[in-house]
């Protein structure tokens, strides 16, 4: 199976398909007939519509089931310019794609909250209210849509022929391809990728994941948008009942039969599901049949697609320089929160808590297990808000700001239970934490991106493992990673949510020495964690939180001797429950 | 005020086998994380299986309640194992692939359903002999027949039978369980695979039933009935909170009428952009559904 396979890595050939792939299509268009030149002509058009779909599907993980709208308002938009305002076909263009691109927004906005399982039926209403709409009015032509569309003329020839409109297509064809090629290496679509994995902690390491998520719908939008005015070129008319339901069904099946995210996938599947069906011509009476059963048979052998992404590595640098700015020196309370407070119905999960935390300090937060740690972090962070009180970063006030603003700010985190993009390689994840120092979407990474992530995997110790995929890593790497992506936002303040639950004593060394070198670099650290021997060791000051109030705050020594905490944690004489303590500690 | 009436008796009508597809839509995304696309044709599965126990007993007409009664035991349970045969064949083995494949294999069902029933009919209409009572209960303005009575009331009695099902016996527990965690489920000795081909069977039957229900009210039914009405369902079912059993029945209820008044005050042919519209709009600021969802994300 490898060695069948071989070829097609070969990096020669990886990055010559394409331009390989065009010159095959230059010399068919010569030799193939009207028929197969017409069918040919087609599958561009869903291929233009299937790397439209990727974006959107296959990136940001967004199900569309509607996508046809954006098809049919590129077609519709295109051709009422042409008839009632005498446009020009290749004026229309922008026009197409600007109305789709609004389209976009339209759909993306109320749907940002959305689960994909409700943004499937939100994208196929969608996509039924344009095609119900285009069908009732009487300025689109109504049931018969529009007619007499005139041809394109290029360079002062019309393309009336279909070997001409297939060179037609091939062109627009080979535009898109370059320029989702393009947005392939950018920022934006490390974030898609990122979103599509699990988009709170995107958003907690940075990632504006509301935006990320409205400019897939955009750009999806304006890329298939451009399949409408050159399919209603070739056919020159508009008809509505080509952007039904099973329209939108077919170019999402161009995704998932490919393989999702996958650009050579998109034109395997748009050659299955056009070629296939006319393929079946010969049996004519039951090819929807047939054509429905093998694309069961496709996904229940293939359930990753025939031709599943593989994302291109970057290459980091072989050693990272080293860090260009001086060591903060940053002095005073990097983290203020006072008076922090939050309800959930009638239960106080944190009450008037304050904490602080200094440059090159550990400050750790210990109680047992409900006393509201995890609710406080989360405060801190924006992702829930708090009922009230305020935080403040290095003197500015983050309270009410949106995760990713925080993370801006200079606030990094870890979860309790690891939440990193499990898909993604191990470079990926902490490039992912770049983004809370530079939100540039639309540009490739850049060198000093990847510098900072080979800077982050070295100080973590998993330079090794950066081109494997996260999901793939045993747990204490797993952690590991997870503090790596938090470093590489250079952040001011660290949250650590029980980095060293799990671990075995070797580990725990380990994460102390790696805690006191974060600390050593002028970051705060901030720390909840079960281990008492590790906290009272590690910190500078603790405090001990029970039923979502600091019952004490103080430098270790004290906290250990503070009859409150040693209740709270150990249980007092004559509790039944003190001799099971002594028991399991005797 | 005799117009409004009229049309609030056929929403009612109409929302209560709604409500019985939405229902299956409801449960089946509650143990399988899946949008069944192939509901709606199960529900047209349905109808024809109930045509041709109608067909067959010989009814032409007239009120022939055990025909009638037949026709719906024998749709139900036709789609009944037909739903189980699907969720075996097509669903069961891509529970561990990724959730878009198990989406599309549901597409592949649907379309193939459709066409393999447009395939075995040439694509005609059917008509359903006019066996359901077409007597008054109201004389005057208002037209309300026993048989628009029957279907709200045997809707009604079928979802009372799924309300007991589901809260009062082990089988619908364990149900319940398995909506809020799988592995936990499995964990618990709860045979998974078992009960999620359950839980199709008793989806499906529901959309039997509301698929001979339909045919007797609307008499016409083809192969790509079932691709509108289960559209109008799954919003139901979305609109109520998905896994949220009562909460789907009442936006059901809530579709048929939006779909009666809409059809009776603006016009048939914009019905379909105010249902999604309006679903987009409740969405848009309920993101759980109207009645908050009943299921458990897993992170």
């Amino acid at each position: 199976m490898k060695a069948r396979f071989a070829l097609l890595r070969n990096p020669a050939l990886r990055h010559g398909g394409w331009p390989l792939l065009i010159v095959i299509a230059l010399a068919g268009g010569q030799v193939m007939d009207d028929y197969q030149v017409t069918v040919a002509g087609t599958i561009l058009i869903y291929a233009i519509l299937g790397l439209g779909i990727n974006i959107v599907v296959g990136y940001a993980g967004l199900l569309d089931l509607g996508f046809a709208a954006f098809f049919a308002i590129g077609a519709y938009t295109s051709g009422l310019l042409m008839l009632k305002l005498d446009w020009n076909f290749w004026l229309t263009l922008p026009a197409a794609v600007l109305a789709a691109a609004a389209a976009g927004v339209v759909i993306g906005y109320p749907t940002l909250r959305l689960r994909s399982d409700y943004l499937a039926i939100v994208t196929l209403g969608f996509g039924e209210i344009i095609r119900i709409t285009v069908v009732n009015l009487d300025v689109t032509g109504g049931p018969n849509g529009l007619t007499g569309i005139p041809p394109v003329s290029v360079g002062g020839r019309q393309i009336v022929t279909p070997a001409g409109f297939f060179y037609l297509a091939l062109a627009f064809f080979a535009v898109v391809l370059v320029l989702t090629g393009l947005l392939a290496r950018t920022r934006l679509a490390y974030a898609w990728r990122a979103i599509r994995s699990d988009d709170t902690a995107a958003e907690a390491v940075g990632v504006p994941s509301r935006r990320v998520k409205l400019l897939a719908y955009v750009l999806g939008a304006a890329v298939g948008a451009v399949a409408g005015p050159l399919n209603a070129a070739q056919l020159g008319t508009v008809d509505p009942s080509s952007f039904t339901f099973l329209t939108s069904l077919m170019i999402l099946l161009v995704v998932i039969i490919g393989g999702m995210g996958s650009r050579p996938g998109v034109m395997v599947g748009a050659i299955v599901i056009v070629a296939l069906p006319e393929a079946l011509r010969t049996v004519q009476e039951y090819r929807g049949l047939f054509f429905a059963l093998l694309l069961i048979v496709i996904v229940i052998l293939r359930p990753q697609g025939v031709w599943p992404a593989r994302p291109r590595r970057f290459r980091l640098p072989a050693r990272a320089p080293a860090e260009a700015r001086p060591a903060r020196a940053e002095t005073g309370a990097l983290l203020e929160v006072d008076g922090l407070t939050r309800e959930f119905g009638g239960v106080t999960a944190v009450a008037d808590l304050r904490l602080r935390a200094a440059a090159g300090q550990v400050v750790s937060v210990i109680g047992p297990n409900g006393a509201g740690k995890t609710t406080a972090f989360n405060c801190i962070t924006g992702l829930i808000p708090p009922s009230s009180g305020t935080v403040a970063l290095g003197g500015r006030r983050v309270r009410g700001l949106s995760p990713h603003r925080v993370a801006a700010a200079g606030l990094a985190r870890t979860f309790q239970s690891i939440r990193l993009f499990e898909e993604m390689t191990v470079a990926e994840n902490v490039l992912i934490g770049r983004f809370a120092r530079d939100r540039a979407l639309l540009r490739p990474p850049r060198r000093a991106d990847l510098d900072a992530v080979r800077r982050c995997l070295d100080f973590v110790g998993l330079a090794d493992a950066a081109d494997r995929p996260a999901g793939g890593l045993p747990y204490g790497d797993r952690r590991r990673l997870e503090i790596a992506r938090a470093l590489a936002a250079e952040p001011r303040v660290l949250l650590l949510d029980e980095p060293a639950a799990g671990a075995n004593p070797t580990e725990k060394r380990a994460l102390m020495e790696l805690i006191a070198r974060i600390s050593g670099l002028g970051t705060a650290v901030v720390l909840i964690e079960h281990d008492v021997a590790l906290v009272m060791s590690i910190s500078d000051r603790v405090t001990v939180l029970e039923h979502g109030r600091a019952i004490a705050e103080g430098p270790p020594a004290e906290i250990q001797a503070d009859p409150r905490v040693i209740a709270a944690y150990l249980g007092v004489p004559d509790d039944p429950e003190t001799d099971l303590v002594t028991e399991v500690l005797g | 005020m005799s117009e409004f009436v009229q049309y609030l008796v056929n929403g009612l009508t109409i929302g209560a086998f709604l409500a019985l597809i939405a229902l299956g839509y409801s449960m089946i995304y509650g143990v399988v994380r899946l949008i069944n696309f192939a509901h709606g044709d199960v529900f047209m599965i349905g109808a024809f299986a109930g045509y041709g126990v109608l067909t067959t007993l010989g009814v032409t007409g007239g009120s022939a309640w055990p025909a009638l009664l037949a026709a719906v035991v024998v749709g139900a349970l036709t789609t009944g194992v037909v739903g189980t045969g699907i969720a075996r064949a097509a669903y069961v083995p891509l529970l561990s692939s990724p959730r878009l494949a198990l989406l599309i294999s549901a597409i592949g069902v649907s379309l193939a359903l459709e066409e393999g029933v447009k395939d075995l009919t040439h694509a005609r209409f059917k008509s359903y002999p006019g066996v359901l009572d077409g007597g008054r209960i109201f004389s005057g303005t208002v037209r309300v027949t026993y048989g628009q009575l029957a279907l709200v009331l045997l809707s009604v009695a079928l979802m009372a039978g799924l309300w007991l099902f589901v809260t009062r016996t082990v089988t619908g527990t364990a149900m319940r369980a398995l909506a809020m965690d799988r592995d936990a489920a499995r964990l618990q000795g709860i045979n998974v695979e078992r009960l999620i081909l359950v839980t199709f069977f008793v989806g499906s039957m529901l959309a039997g039933a509301a698929g001979v229900m339909y045919g007797l009210y609307y008499v016409q039914i083809s192969f790509g009935m079932g691709f509108l009405i289960g559209l109008r369902a799954f919003t139901a079912a979305v609109l109520g909170g998905i896994g949220n059993l009562p909460g789907t029945m009442v936006a059901g209820v809530c579709i048929g009428l939006v779909q009666s008044f809409a059809a009776g005050y603006v016009s048939s042919r914009w019905t379909d952009v105010i249902i999604f519209g309006l679903l987009i709009a409740v969405l848009a600021l309920r993101p759980t559904g109207l009645f908050g969802e009943r299921v458990v994300e897993r992170a």
